[in-house]
């Protein structure tokens, strides 16, 4: 090799160290699969699980004291509600509670005594729904369910009984907000977690394995040989070669990922696609960035992944995209703005479902480069260094 | 002999530093920093881009009534509906409130006025509570509108049902005591899990392949059992009552019997696992990038009914799926163990599935050990 005989090139340098990353992950067998098929796995487990998007037959216990004509077919319709199932009928509600208790059921429609003379005298009959508030994604589905249903069969009624007794009383009410779900239409959980949770896998997976890979060179004292001595810019241009086989193959998982729901799952991206994988591309220099400071510090593999694990590991919660981080304390949305992953979410939810212009996107482009830029500048020179410091190496 | 391997057991963990980081630094930290990101459990106000189309007195009264609601701020009132999707696509706005032409007609007149609302389904999530509360506000300050409607042609109906909504257990509705007592769980299990694979397979690294005599790896496992209880009493005990999280619902005795369980299979499980790792860091890889789909797995955020049943069926393999599950439905809920008794009964069953694997792997014989399976050229 030119590098070998003393010919500088960064150029070599990078090829260098691209090939001899690849040579490793070919002779080892776990670290290949960090890389193959277990990000294959987790993000095929993800989305088989959630595929299924929206949520049908979720158990309901209903209390049925009235008894009459109008609960029963209350009770058959809420049963024929695609998205409910009457799993029980309880005779009381310390009877219902211990179904939902025993998770038999998420919620408790409670029709009480004289609902059916309450209606037919033309007044308002107050049902009661119970519900399991800790479980909230499917008791909150369940909750819409049996509103729409009780709200349905209200109107009915409506039509049915109270024009016999008052005709012309039946009046809507003046104001009707009618709710549409802009860039999700269907409500779709699949589009909505899937999409987001893929990479928050595949950047937690990327920094795991580029903080084993320039780790790794520490631990076994093999940094020595391969950067030592080198000039600084050979040394970065060969640091980027062994880098840019995860950032290539993690670009290969990000399309596929992309792939899968867009093409085969059939949630196409409204926005641009180039741009969302510019924001991929960016993001995965930005978590180089963060990985190659945090290896510079701690110059040792297992605390530079323990590192990444507690920086890295909570970034769906901290993202802001499921949970609203803005009115969270000010710890919170530090730590929130600090993770590249929260400014992707955002770049995602604008190129992907919302279709917005490209240039919306951009500034957070630019702050993924940020961190690259600042994490290069400050854990590069300290790792180049750590290669003519044999007294670092091995470290635990 | 299993109390010498117990103390022994100790010994190792306080003279790792990064097994100690694991095991009882990251619990600690993780209390307080994970529930950070729920902090806010109030909903703030959403931004709210309002379009008045029809520009009269009834539409400008329910423009004020909106930027008076508690749940929606109005940020901007745009001339155009396209020019709102504009705000909402910068994500200056989270809602879109649409006021049609002829809307105080309608009114008058004794019909329906429809109002528009659109919520931005990329945060379907975040945004449905904050949506739900501004569409109920919407019909409220409708009925307000009735008062001029009744001069005209006399009072509406009302409706025939009404439903009263009242949630059980988990009554604060927060993200955060809906999300946090289940990833508690999920930090115990990994951090075990992880922490003993890592001192495992840091002793097989320096001294070869593991074997124990049963009574040894009872005291092993009593040790990590130890560290698992405290962990457990950490957070139900402390962290949940410092966060103020739902919890004490159930009686002290289940609680115990439901925690005992879960961290006797978590340990078992661990160990089992534990057998299978030949590097040090290794574990660690493992620890980060599976605790997400494990999460997701449980069934406490995506119900059990809407995954298929050969993965639900799979994810009771995990101890953290039926762990979940009892500990949010012992101590949130106010279960007792008898109607837990599916959780527990699967959780009885991992820890012998995992014990009898762990004490094959380590207590097989000495010829178990000596075998080599540790020489294979590719290690874990």
């Amino acid at each position: 090799m030119e590098g070998a005989n003393g010919a500088p090139g960064a150029g070599a340098a990078f090829r260098e160290g691209f090939r001899r990353e690849a040579r490793f992950l070919r002779s080892s067998f776990w670290d290949l699969a960090l890389i193959s098929w277990i990000p294959l796995l987790l993000m095929a487990v993800v989305a088989i699980q959630l595929g299924s998007g929206v949520m049908r037959d979720l158990p309901v216990v209903v209390v049925n004291e009235d008894g009459g004509a109008i609960s029963r077919e209350l009770t058959r319709r809420l049963d024929a509600a695609p998205g409910l199932r009457v799993a029980a009928r309880a005779l009381d509600i310390a009877e219902a509670e211990r179904l939902v208790r025993s998770r038999v059921a998420y919620a408790v429609l409670l029709i009480p005594r004289e609902t059916e003379r309450t209606v037919l005298r033309g007044q308002t009959a107050s049902l009661t729904l119970f519900y399991n508030a800790s479980y909230s994604t499917a008791s909150g589905a369940a909750l819409r369910e049996v509103g729409n249903v009780v709200q349905a069969h209200a109107a009915r009624l409506a039509a049915d009984q109270i024009a016999a007794i008052e005709p012309g009383k039946v009046r809507p009410p003046p104001i009707a907000a009618r709710t549409v779900i802009l860039f999700n239409p269907q409500g779709s959980y699949e589009l909505q977690l899937v999409a987001l949770l893929h990479p928050a896998l595949l950047h937690l997976i990327f920094m795991v394995a580029v903080a084993s890979a320039l780790g790794r060179e520490l631990r076994d004292g093999t940094i020595g040989v391969w950067l030592g001595g080198k000039p600084r810019s050979e040394a970065a241009a060969a640091i980027a070669g062994k880098t840019a086989i995860y950032v290539l193959i993690f670009m290969g998982w990000s399309i596929l990922a992309t792939g899968y729901l867009a093409g085969l799952r059939g949630w196409p991206v409204l926005g641009s696609p180039s741009m969302l994988f510019i924001g991929y591309l960016t993001m995965y220099l930005a978590y180089l960035g963060v990985t190659v400071l945090v290896t510079g510090v701690t110059l040792s593999m297992g605390k530079a992944l323990s590192v990444a694990g507690l920086y890295a590991g909570a970034s769906f919660a901290f993202a802001g995209a499921i949970f609203p981080i803005e009115s969270a304390s000010a710890f919170a949305r530090l730590w929130s703005a600090l993770l590249p992953y929260t400014a992707f979410a955002k770049l995602l939810a604008e190129q992907w479902m919302m279709g917005s212009p490209a240039a919306v996107s951009w500034p957070h482009v630019i702050v993924l480069l940020l961190f690259l830029g600042v994490g290069v500048a400050v854990g590069l020179p300290r790792y180049i260094a750590a290669a003519g410091t044999p007294g670092v190496w091995g470290r635990r | 002999m299993t109390g010498r391997a117990f103390l022994a057991a100790f010994r190792v963990i306080l003279t790792d530093s990064t097994a100690l980081t694991l095991l009882i630094g990251s619990a600690i930290l993780y209390s307080f920093f994970y529930p950070s990101a729920y902090s806010g459990e109030v909903p703030t106000r959403i931004p709210v881009a309002v379009v008045d189309m029809d520009h009269s007195a009834a539409s400008r009264s329910l423009t004020v009534k909106l930027g008076a609601l508690q749940q929606a701020e109005v940020v901007a009132r745009p001339a155009s509906p396209d020019q709102a999707l504009r705000w909402m696509q910068d994500r200056r706005a989270s809602a879109i409130v649409i006021i049609p032409e002829g809307f105080e007609r309608h009114i008058l007149r004794g019909e329906q006025a429809t109002v528009a609302l659109y919520g931005n389904g990329a945060y379907l999530l975040r945004g449905s509570t904050a949506l739900a509360g501004v569409g109920t506000a919407l019909g409220a300050a409708g009925r307000e509108a009735a008062t001029d409607q009744a001069m005209a042609s006399g009072a509406p109906a009302p409706p025939a049902l009404a439903l009263i909504q009242r949630p059980l257990f988990n009554t604060r509705e927060g993200y955060g005591s809906t999300v946090f007592p289940g990833v508690t769980f999920i930090i115990i299990h990994q951090t075990l899990l992880m922490g003993l694979a890592l001192l495992a397979a840091t002793m097989r690294e320096r001294h070869g392949p593991l074997a124990f005599h049963p009574c040894e790896l009872l005291g092993i496992a009593l040790a990590f059992f130890t560290v698992g209880c405290v962990n457990v009493a950490y957070y139900a005990g402390f962290v949940f009552w410092f966060q103020d999280m739902p919890r004490a619902a159930g009686s002290f005795g289940a609680l115990a019997v439901a925690g005992a369980l879960f961290v006797a299979a978590t340990v078992a499980a661990a160990l089992a696992l534990a057998s299978f790792f030949q590097t040090r860091e290794r574990p660690v890889q493992l620890w980060i990038i599976t605790s997400l789909p494990i999460y997701f797995l449980a069934g406490l955020s995506w119900p059990v009914e809407a995954t298929p049943d050969w993965l639900a069926l799979l994810a009771r393999l995990l101890p953290t799926t039926p762990g979940i599950h009892l500990m949010v439905g012992i101590n949130q809920m106010g279960a007792s163990l008898w109607e837990q008794r599916s959780e527990l009964l699967n959780l009885a069953a991992l820890v012998l599935l995992y014990g009898s694997i762990a004490a094959a792997r380590y207590c097989g014989g000495r010829t178990a050990a000596k075998e080599g399976r540790g020489d294979r050229p590719q290690t874990l």
